[in-house]
């Protein structure tokens, strides 16, 4: 039984993992496919049983979200309007077989262009926090993802949690994607906005796009944009060319890579538009 | 180191990278449970645990030690059907019958989810009860795929159920 792994220390699991060639092992639902095999390669460590990596607490710097907690428990929890575009995503991730498996920390360790967890994450200013063997670090989740399937994660390295700190937790978010169809597709192109407004004005704006650049990213021109806008004109201030200029879509069996940087723009205009509509009375 | 399959404790596989799906079928011959595309994306292999649904082709069998296994052999108690079963007949919720158990396992659950009150991406008003519409259960169903085309039969019956329970 030397080649699958359960420890229930986090302690256990970094001297496990310093022999090297360890593999973390959550949910399973992008290793497994990954592999094409019977039966999972190497040494596999499985962190579920790990304490502090399940689950969402809030402190005066902002809130934790433990890496091994699940999309249903993500969307299930009550959270603050901030983290909507999160909790959206978390429904719309595969069938809700996989939302049950599936973790948050192991779609951003996965890295996929197209992972539905970064747009909404990168819009809440979320900084991962990696523990190994010389210490705990943290990085922002812009600087952890590093290109597609590359993270900033070293191999004897494990994703613990991320942060979200209470400056983010402000505003209200939005989360749209679209596919080729609703269900089990991999994503065209997927947008996250969080929107502050005072006094029918955006105060803060954030703006992340993926599926559309190597690493999904966030928008700071298309931001300062809207920054200071009327809420009315905000959607129609969102232009193509801004947009496209922040982006490098690919062209390949899923779309052309006008089309992806076309639908984002759209996208990001539709969920500002959701933002900032009256709310009824 | 024992799983509960069905009610019944079993010891885990040797192999501890063996699929949930492969150590059903091929370590303790329960068929009921298919494997499809064994990727995790046609829904064919799940089961519940702690009844929770999950694909059983994405879980390792070891992971599911200490927990408790529901599959399709564990519905029915002999020859008295799980409701959900006598409505996939009776509505003709299937043709060649390959899907079948994933269905119905999948469903067992959601109608669970149902009653918890767990939002799906369709329902607008988050503040009451999610209702009890096909586009709903459509939803809630869509990690479990149909290639016979009956997913129209599948609705009705597992709609069916939903609402003789919310009666």
């Amino acid at each position: 039984m030397t080649d699958f792994l359960r420890p229930a220390t986090v302690e256990d699991a970094l001297a496990l993992m310093a022999a090297g060639g360890v593999v973390p092992l959550a949910g399973g639902t992008d290793l497994y496919p990954a592999t094409q095999r019977r039966a999972l390669p190497g040494l596999v460590l499985d962190v579920t049983g790990l304490p502090g990596l399940c689950g969402i607490t809030t402190g005066p710097a902002g809130l934790r979200i433990g890496a091994a907690t699940t999309w249903t428990a993500l969307a299930r929890a009550t959270l603050p309007p901030a983290l909507a575009a999160l909790q959206q995503a978390a429904v719309e991730v595969g069938g809700i077989q996989i939302q049950n498996a599936g973790t948050i920390g192991g779609n951003l360790c996965n890295a996929s262009p197209a992972a539905d967890g970064v747009p909404p994450l990168l819009v809440l200013d979320t900084e991962v926090e990696l523990v190994g063997h010389r210490g705990i670090r943290r990085l922002p989740l812009s600087q952890f993802l590093t290109g597609p399937r590359q993270t900033a994660r070293q191999a004897d390295e494990l994703l613990t949690a991320l942060h979200i700190p209470a400056s983010a937790l402000s505003g209200q978010s939005h989360f749209r994607k679209l596919g080729a169809r609703a269900y089990l597709v991999i994503s065209i192109a997927m947008v996250a906005v969080r929107l502050d407004l005072q006094a029918g004005r955006i105060s803060h704006a954030a703006l992340a796009v993926g599926a559309c650049s190597a690493t999904a990213c966030r928008l700071p021109q298309v931001e300062s944009a809207l920054t200071g806008a009327p809420a009315a004109e905000a959607p129609a201030l969102i232009r193509d060319a801004d947009v496209a200029a922040a982006l490098s879509p690919l062209d390949d069996l899923r779309a052309t890579a006008a089309y992806r940087s076309g639908a984002a723009a759209e996208l990001l205009r539709r969920s500002v538009a959701t933002l900032c509509q009256p709310v009824p009375a | 180191m024992a799983i509960t399959i069905n009610g019944t404790e079993v010891p885990l596989p040797e192999d501890p990278r063996m699929s949930l799906a492969e150590f059903l079928r091929d370590g303790l011959h329960l068929t009921g449970t298919k494997i499809g595309c064994n990727q995790g994306g046609c829904g064919a292999c799940t089961v519940l645990i702690d009844g929770q649904r999950v694909l059983s082709c994405l879980t390792l069998a070891v992971q599911a030690e200490g927990r408790e296994v529901t599959t399709i052999e564990g519905l029915s108690s002999g020859d008295d059907l799980h409701p959900l079963q006598e409505a996939f007949i009776a509505h003709d919720g299937f043709q060649c019958g390959y899907c079948t158990p994933g269905q119905i396992c999948a469903a067992t659950a959601m109608l669970r989810e149902l009653a918890e009150g767990m939002p799906s991406s369709v329902t607008g008003d988050l503040s009451r009860p999610a209702p009890l519409t096909a586009e709903e259960i459509r939803e809630r169903m869509s990690g479990n795929l149909c290639r016979c085309g009956a997913h129209n039969g599948i609705i009705a019956a597992i709609l069916q159920v939903a609402q003789e329970g919310a009666a």
